[in-house]
């Protein structure tokens, strides 16, 4: 009776199967991207088989990489990655040959493949998993360390390089070497004229823009999302505005989306949209990892399961070993060189849409795409497990690799507050604060939602960071945790009472609060002092009233004048703070 | 690059310099949405979005749902207006009976009256907040209003999932509603928990884990073949509302909520054929305009002024009426829902669909701006007589001694005003509060000696309290219009009043304030001062928390309860 079926059952399916085994997967202590692999599997042709890739889990899963790409390029503030950009080119040009080389080794030494399907396998398993390494370093909050910065920085090369590849193969065979030389020249070229665009865009238009709609948190999210498209739109269809002068070329949204977001990184309110970002991300991904496995059949993603163990189990030493050196080679320290190198052993998502593209193009049999896809899955599932625990396993192997490695000269790194003072919103209140603590504390960082705000903050030389403290990024980025002072202007309780279980047990506390009962909770939950604006003003008031009554006409008017001279006071900065706090003692 | 991610990135891409816009006009987006939507309507093929619009509307009810405080509802329906149900049954049936004079079908005229009654959320609450803390009386009521409207609205989605009213549709319907909510209500207490204890400290997780609730309502909902929306509703209740233990997941589902629903509103603005423009003859494009403009003189003009005749009727000031009945001037988005899925099921002609979200953007965008004049359309409205208070609630309420002299007016009896009743009676210094929010009406009455239980900008309030011969008049209450109001007053009294900030504390000093109470400059006193015997050793952390906790208990001590 009702509407014809809107919502297809397939998405809940995804969702419902997804949500399962990452609960599972969060109690044992197994990363996400594995439980959603898995629960493709399951779900897909090649166990129970009760859903099929369909328009919209293909809309996701791309968005999935986009969105990714974009929140990627959010966090690259362009001063923090300039120093490494020469090492990820030397980095990631020898280390495709050299993997592209030892992929096409394994695949000739075993049985079922020819030497054209070996060529392309090669091709297939010289990039690591963009989608793998950067949800794993966004997830353990290591894309901007020093060995993250190089692995993005790699995995853009390679992304570069695989748009190239797909554009070749896509064309069918290429008649010489000359065409794919010019294909290799108009996407560098498009690619350096984005990125240009988008610079130009950072550092002109972008700050008014958002600097007007910093502070309508809807707006601000929606017209960066609108930013992010463009820039995809243009890298999907410049086949489309280059076709009139005879250039074929082609983008990959990726890209794109990437670029948008490294416009905005350059901007103050970059903090904020990662936190509104990312839940988006994270759905949209997890869309992407289940439908890796929806789309073959058993038969074909198992017809050779020994052959695709066996160049697993080769090509992953191998990518290490490779990229371990070629870190070692440009003088990284040999912590960063084996997390840069640990993180990389798998074979991208990519290499199973290279070989599905050669697939169509006649290239390879589906039991060689269902070779790849095995083995992408396969080092993928494996790889995760390497970068989850890449940390102890450095520490396990630190003395033997030491003595492989050279010194390290690279300097990197962000730093880290600790001991300081966190101020939560900047206002009448809390101002008065601020100078004392800037006495006190080597770092007084002040949280707060509006751009003037921030801009006079940071003229007085405070730390200040745009955003909402409700966003876990932004509590991370102000260092709650290791905090010594924190004082928070806000009066919801909910946001004070999450601070209270953020902070550490040796943090001294002051909130705010409008009523008694919220005021009592929150000494209850461990706050030293909590700020009644309301019944301070009444007290006051109260007192003023009673000296009227009396006639009390010199005192009254004296603490008036007092009052009023403070209002006038311009400067929210008073650099002679003695003389504030000293009135209200009566 | 499939149809529908172009379809997608186009309607992004679109959508933004509107937001732009809206933005700089400091307009609501909603109507932007549905402007960048007929836009876009030209570039792709709106019928592929609609599987993403129907997110975007599970999503828009589901943050509706989710925000309700299970435990909370009774204290806001108990507080509540009922006016809201007298104002949908005159505006509704006004826009059916428009709607059969114009020759629509009953079954359609019906919609055209739920658009009428109905009043936005969106648009209403982010009005709204901007008063809601000068005003708490209107606030309260337009709240109470709105969330009553807001639940008859998902019981007309349920009552009308069929496009007809057949008691076959009707009576299973309800059941299966009541089932979900029941269901809801079940998992809130018991499964909620639950799952957020599987998603451990994975915002990820938890996120996708309410997802999948949704989800899994939503499926449940269609297979018993009631409307989508419905179930999205009851899952929102399903979450519990504990923005503490659950803040990465609100903040999670705003982000989806706000893509999803702007999805939802550009693609409805593509379905919109626009008069005069779109494929459509001059006959039918000025009979589209005619439905369009009823609506909106319906929404805009008749729908406040029922409201405020109601409200003044139930004891309301005429001016707290009116301000309250100016939030509701606009088409709710519910009505938008409910329109989206009669199109669907041809309960609809395109004609009356159209008519619908165009008149919904038109008053989406006309409300913000009575919003931002209602002071002066109401002024303008009282000075011609148009609308009449009635002071015989005045009179019967308040309680002012006739030879009051000398007194001291204090006006709202909030936590400033208690403290000043209290100095006032242990000086035997007599005194008239001034109180307008009926909810604290039965303390003022019982606490106080003297009170007018009246509005401040009305002129009757002043004499009732004796303006002319008091002493002195203390304002508590944080509103601009008021203190300008108060400096304006005829009488001889010296007046003191309160800012929300430093440069308005200053302007009212300028303008004759004997003082001006700025409350956070007191308190930005303390807390200096706090931190400076902190910093300096003169005192322990400990020491300061129970100095601190003593002082907040002698407070607690002599407020009254609701006050606390």
């Amino acid at each position: 009776m009702v509407a014809d079926v809107v919502l297809t059952v397939d998405f809940a399916i995804i969702l419902l199967s997804a949500t399962i085994v990452g609960f599972i997967a969060k109690q044992t202590g197994q990363p996400t991207i594995i439980a959603y692999i898995l629960a493709g599997i399951i779900i897909g042709p090649a166990v129970l088989g009760i859903v099929e890739t369909s328009e919209l889990t293909e809309l996701l899963s791309e968005l999935g990489l986009a969105f990714l790409l974009f929140l990627l390029g959010i966090k690259m503030r362009l001063e923090d990655i300039q120093h490494v950009l020469t090492p990820i080119v030397k980095i990631s040009l020898p280390q495709m040959a050299a993997v592209f080389l030892a992929g096409m080794g394994v695949a000739l030494a075993l049985p079922p493949f020819g030497l054209l399907e070996s060529f392309l396998i090669g091709l297939a398993v010289m990039y690591s998993s963009t989608a793998v390494v950067i949800k794993m370093l966004n997830d353990k909050d290591e894309a901007t360390s020093l060995h993250g910065k190089i692995d993005v920085g790699v995995l853009l090369v390679q992304d570069i390089v695989v748009v190239i590849i797909l554009a070749v193969l896509a064309a069918g065979q290429p008649d010489d070497l000359a065409e794919v030389a010019t294909t290799l020249a108009v996407v560098l070229v498009l690619v350096a004229l984005i990125t240009v665009a988008a610079i130009g865009a950072s550092k002109s238009v972008l700050p008014v823009v958002f600097r007007r709609i910093a502070d309508n948190t809807e707006v601000f999210f929606l017209v960066a999302i609108s930013w992010a498209f463009l820039f995809v739109f243009v890298s999907d269809n410049i086949n489309l505005f280059l076709a009139p002068f005879g250039i074929e070329a082609y983008l990959s949204i990726e890209m794109g989306a990437f670029l948008a977001g490294l416009a905005i990184a350059q901007l103050p309110y970059s903090k904020e949209l990662q936190d509104r970002v990312n839940p988006l991300t994270d759905l949209f991904v997890m869309v992407f990892f289940v439908s890796v496995a929806l789309d073959l059949e058993a038969a074909q993603l198992l017809g050779l399961w020994q052959e695709a163990i066996v160049a697993a189990l080769v090509l992953m030493p191998v990518k290490f070993l490779i990229f371990f050196y070629l870190l070692d080679w440009q003088g990284f320290d040999t912590e960063t060189t084996f997390l840069g190198s640990i993180n990389m052993i798998q074979v991208s998502e990519f290499g199973i849409i290279v070989a599905a593209v050669a697939f169509e193009g006649g290239f390879i049999q589906a039991e060689v795409l269902g070779f790849m896809t095995l083995l992408a899955i396969f080092t993928m599932s494996v790889s995760v497990y390497f970068i989850e625990f890449n940390h102890a396993l450095f520490n396990r192997f630190e003395p033997t690799l030491e003595r492989w490695t050279g010194d390290g000269e690279f300097e990197g790194g962000k730093q880290e507050y600790s001991g300081h003072a966190v101020v939560i919103g900047y206002d009448d209140v809390t101002k008065n604060a601020l100078p004392l603590l800037a006495d006190h504390y080597e770092d007084v960082v002040v949280v707060d939602r509006t751009v003037s705000h921030i801009e006079t903050l940071k003229q007085e030389g405070y730390d200040a960071i745009y955003g909402d403290f409700r966003n876990s990024t932004i509590r991370k980025d102000a260092a709650v945790k290791q905090a010594d002072f924190v004082l928070s202007s806000s009066v919801q309780t909910e946001v004070n009472k999450a601070l209270l279980r953020e902070v550490s047990d040796d943090a001294t506390v002051f909130v705010e609060a409008e009523r008694v009962d919220h005021a009592r909770d929150l000494y209850a939950n461990g706050a030293h002092c909590v700020i009644m604006t309301p019944h301070l003003a009444a007290d006051r008031l109260a007192d003023y009233l009673r000296a009227y009554l009396e006639g009390e006409d010199d005192t009254l008017m004296e603490a008036i004048d007092s009052d009023v001279e403070l209002l006038e006071k311009p400067d929210p900065f008073p650099a002679d703070h003695d003389r504030l706090g000293g009135e209200l003692d009566d | 690059m499939t149809d529908l991610l172009t379809a997608v990135t186009i309607i992004f891409i679109v959508a933004g310099p509107f937001l732009l816009v809206a933005n700089r006009l400091d307009l609501p987006t909603v109507p932007f949405f549905v402007l960048a939507g007929i836009v876009a309507g030209e570039f792709i093929d709106p019928d592929l979005l609609l599987e993403l619009a129907y997110y975007g509307i599970a999503l828009l009810v589901f943050a509706f749902g989710a925000r309700i405080d299970l435990s909370g509802v009774r204290t806001v329906l108990a507080d509540g207006e009922f006016a809201a149900i007298g104002q949908i049954l005159v505006v509704g049936s006004l826009g059916v009976g428009f709607g059969l004079v114009l020759g629509v079908p009953p079954i359609e005229a019906i919609y055209l009256g739920i658009a009428a009654a109905l009043s936005s959320t969106i648009v209403g609450t982010a009005l709204l907040q901007r008063t809601i803390n000068s005003d708490p009386v209107r606030g309260r009521l337009v709240r109470s209003i709105q969330f009553v409207q807001d639940l008859l609205a998902i019981l007309f989605i349920l009552l009308l999932g069929a496009g007809t009213l057949e008691i076959g549709y009707v009576g299973p319907a309800l059941a299966v509603g009541v089932a979900l909510l029941l269901a809801a209500v079940l998992v809130n207490r018991y499964l909620f928990d639950v799952v957020g204890r599987l998603a451990g400290d994975s915002d990820e997780l938890m996120i996708l884990g309410v997802i999948t609730l949704l989800a899994v309502f939503v499926g449940a909902a269609e297979f018993a073949g009631i409307p989508i929306v419905v179930g999205a509703f009851a899952a929102g209740l399903a979450v519990r509302y504990d923005p503490v233990d659950y803040l990465g997941l609100f903040n999670g589902l705003q982000s989806l909520r706000d893509f999803f629903v702007a999805i939802f509103f550009v693609t409805i603005g593509a379905l919109v054929v626009f008069p005069f423009v779109g494929g459509i003859g001059w006959a039918e494009s000025v009979e589209k305009l005619v439905l369009v403009a009823g609506l909106v003189a319906l929404t805009a003009v008749v729908k406040p002024a029922v409201t405020t005749a109601i409200l003044i009727s139930r004891g309301y000031e005429a001016r707290s009426a009116t301000l309250a009945s100016l939030n509701t001037d606009q088409i709710s988005e519910f009505a938008l829902i409910i329109a989206i899925q009669a199109f669907m099921i041809e309960a609809l002609s395109p004609a009356v669909f159209d008519a619908i979200i165009l008149a919904a953007a038109v008053t989406m965008v006309t409300s913000s701006l009575t919003h931002r004049y209602d002071e002066q359309i109401y002024r303008t409205l009282a000075d011609r007589g148009v609308i009449v208070g009635r002071h015989d609630r005045v009179d019967e309420w308040s309680d002012v001694p006739d030879d009051i002299a000398d007194h001291v007016v204090i006006v709202g009896y909030g936590r400033q005003g208690r403290t000043l009743v209290q100095t006032c009676e242990e000086m035997d210094h007599p005194y008239v509060v001034i109180e307008n929010d009926p909810a604290r009406r039965a303390d003022v009455v019982s606490e106080c000696v003297a009170v007018v239980i009246g509005d401040a900008m009305e002129r009757y309030t002043w004499e009732k309290a004796n303006t002319a011969d008091a002493k002195l008049v203390i304002s508590t209450v944080n509103s601009q219009p008021v203190s300008r109001h108060i400096l304006s007053l005829d009488t001889e009294a010296e007046v003191t009043l309160r800012a929300p900030d430093r440069a308005t504390a200053l302007e009212l000093l300028d303008a004759g304030a004997l003082y001006v109470g700025q409350p956070d400059l007191l308190a930005g006193q303390q807390l200096a001062q706090q931190v400076r015997g902190l910093l300096d050793g003169d005192l322990t952390r400990e020491e300061l928390r129970e100095q601190q906790q003593a002082e907040l208990e002698r407070r607690a001590d002599y407020l009254p309860l609701h006050l606390r």
